[in-house]
């Protein structure tokens, strides 16, 4: 047996001595990324087809309402009609987005990696979950946005009108915040129980569809404190009645026949938004709690 | 029933997941029962539930999972180049999988809406119902079939002809609907039993004819994809 001869060559690794950035810089890497995700940036191209389809279709809208309104001096939607017209979409762009957001994640099996780092394991659902609603809120926000430059620059009634037209755009844009927080939350729990992004698509435009119809059955049952309350079934219907209890007047002219026929129980309206968002946000971060290696 | 049916059948089955198909029909029951039983005019909770909820929403969105799982589960493990790898025409593995998906669905969607329809009027409307559903299950089976072979992500596809074709157009410009498998459905379902409660501007005829049209044609379609079928990894 010959003499051992082996040596260690130093080819120069080095410990990272520089600083390390905090929680807080953990968090917000995450929900840019989550947000740049929503939207398929810095992704393929076939990851962008379909938010900006939807993206595309929301903006020739508010163009086209924009131009009318332009022409012919007469408001098709206000708004917050917009982001009511708008549902279908939403739910087909939270349909698109929270699977890419949460579902590839488990599928790929990378969340050992993530929780591996210092990272609380509610920060990563709160990110992902901050990151869909901010998502959601740019998508109904910038064509309300639009429609709001669109009037101001052809308002008659000079800065008087641009004024007016600012006041009529923050509860617009309130109430889209309303929308985009309550879908978020309950389409990135659905996302969140299944790997399969197909799956989770199908599950999430199920859930908020199907609830729909019952709203319709409700409102005709022989009870008058039923219908009054037969929105409280369906998220969509849900945010609505709270819009019309909160913001009343701001949101919808009087005149034009808006809001729903609430009654009086606004307040239950919104204990029970408060309480679905807070529900749905619990069940993710249980859901968070243990995650499977793969 | 061929091997390649049992292996897709069990498949569907198989996984815990379709669970999810449940609720759909339960509620549209159920909804049907409670309007009954509180004594609702039909004319008032008809549409709502029969076309509303049945017809718009539970058989499109069943046909949706089904037929893009029965191949597309396949095709995303990639489990689906041992079947392709037998020495089996493309036709034995399209009909077979078409037939279980459309078996599936319809046997999901039929029995809920025989109920309801009965529930609203009569055995006839029920049986009706039952029927055009099926129809339409056949050919919403097929067109999701070939999406799953056309595209790498045929859920959304499927969700942008449910949601947006036939959601969002179909309610705003008359003249999509000719197109829509959910009007055809309806047409056929009313000429089979004339009520109010269902009502549609496509004719019984063209219905009947696009419909076997589109069955037909989309089969063709995925078999004729799945000649040439190249297997690849996950979308980025």
């Amino acid at each position: 047996m010959s003499e051992l001869t082996g040596v260690i060559h130093d080819i120069g690794y080095q410990r990272y001595t520089g600083p390390r950035l905090g929680r807080r810089h953990v968090f917000g890497a995450l929900y840019l990324h989550g947000v740049r995700t929503a939207f398929g940036l810095g992704r393929s191209a076939k990851a962008k087809i379909f938010p900006w389809l939807v993206v595309a279709i929301v903006l020739v809208v508010a163009a086209g309402l924009t131009a009318v309104r332009a022409q012919f001096g007469e408001v098709v939607m206000t708004y917050a009609q917009f982001a009511d017209a708008m549902s279908w979409l939403v739910i087909f762009f939270v349909a698109v987005a929270a699977p890419e957001l949460v579902s590839r994640d488990l599928r790929s099996g990378v969340l050992p990696l993530y929780f591996s780092r210092p990272l609380p394991r509610g920060d990563y659902a709160l990110a992902k979950l901050g990151a869909l609603a901010t998502a959601l809120w740019l998508l109904l926000g910038a064509p309300q946005l639009v429609m709001f430059l669109g009037a101001a620059f052809t308002t008659g009634d000079g800065m008087s009108g641009v004024w007016h037209e600012l006041l009529d755009l923050l509860p617009g844009l309130l109430y889209a915040a309303l929308w985009a927080v309550v879908f978020a939350s309950i389409g990135l729990l659905i996302a969140s129980l299944t790997g399969k992004r197909a799956f989770a698509a199908g599950g999430i435009v199920a859930i908020f569809l199907m609830t729909t119809p019952v709203v319709g059955v409700l409102s005709i049952m022989p009870s008058p404190t039923i219908n009054e309350l037969a929105f409280l079934a369906s998220p969509s219907t849900l945010v609505g009645a709270v819009g019309t209890w909160a913001l009343g007047d701001l949101l919808v002219p009087e005149g034009q026949g808006g809001g729903m026929p609430i009654g009086d129980f606004g307040p239950v309206y919104a204990a029970a938004v408060v309480l679905l968002v807070a529900g749905c946000v619990t069940l993710l971060l249980l859901r968070y709690r243990k995650v499977a290696a793969r | 029933m061929s091997t390649v049916g049992w292996i897709t059948a069990r498949g569907l089955f198989g996984r815990r997941r379709f669970l999810i198909l449940l609720p759909l029909p339960l509620l549209l029951v159920g909804l049907a029962v409670l309007c009954r039983s509180l004594n609702v005019a039909p004319s008032d909770w008809g549409p709502a539930v029969l076309v509303g909820l049945g017809l718009a929403v539970v058989l499109p969105v069943v046909a949706l999972v089904v037929g893009t799982g029965v191949l597309g589960a396949e095709i995303e493990d990639g489990t689906v180049v041992h079947i392709l790898t037998k020495p089996l025409p493309r036709w034995q593995i399209v009909l077979p999988k078409l037939a279980v998906a459309t078996a599936v669905s319809a046997a999901t969607v039929a029995v809920p809406l025989f109920v309801a329809g009965l529930l609203a009027d009569s055995v006839r409307l029920g049986l009706a119902l039952a029927a055009a559903s099926a129809l339409g299950a056949l050919a919403y089976s097929a067109l999701f079939l070939a999406l799953s072979l056309l595209t790498r992500r045929p859920v959304l596809l499927g969700l942008v002809y449910v949601l947006i074709w036939e959601g969002l157009l179909g309610r705003f410009a008359d003249g999509t609907r000719v197109l829509s498998i959910q009007q055809w459905v309806i047409a056929l379902a009313d000429r089979m039993a004339p009520t109010d409660l269902l009502g549609t501007t496509v004719s019984v005829p063209v219905a009947a004819i696009l419909t076997g049209l589109v069955a037909v044609g989309f089969t063709v379609l995925a078999i004729d994809r799945l000649r040439s079928f190249s297997v690849a990894g996950e979308t980025s």
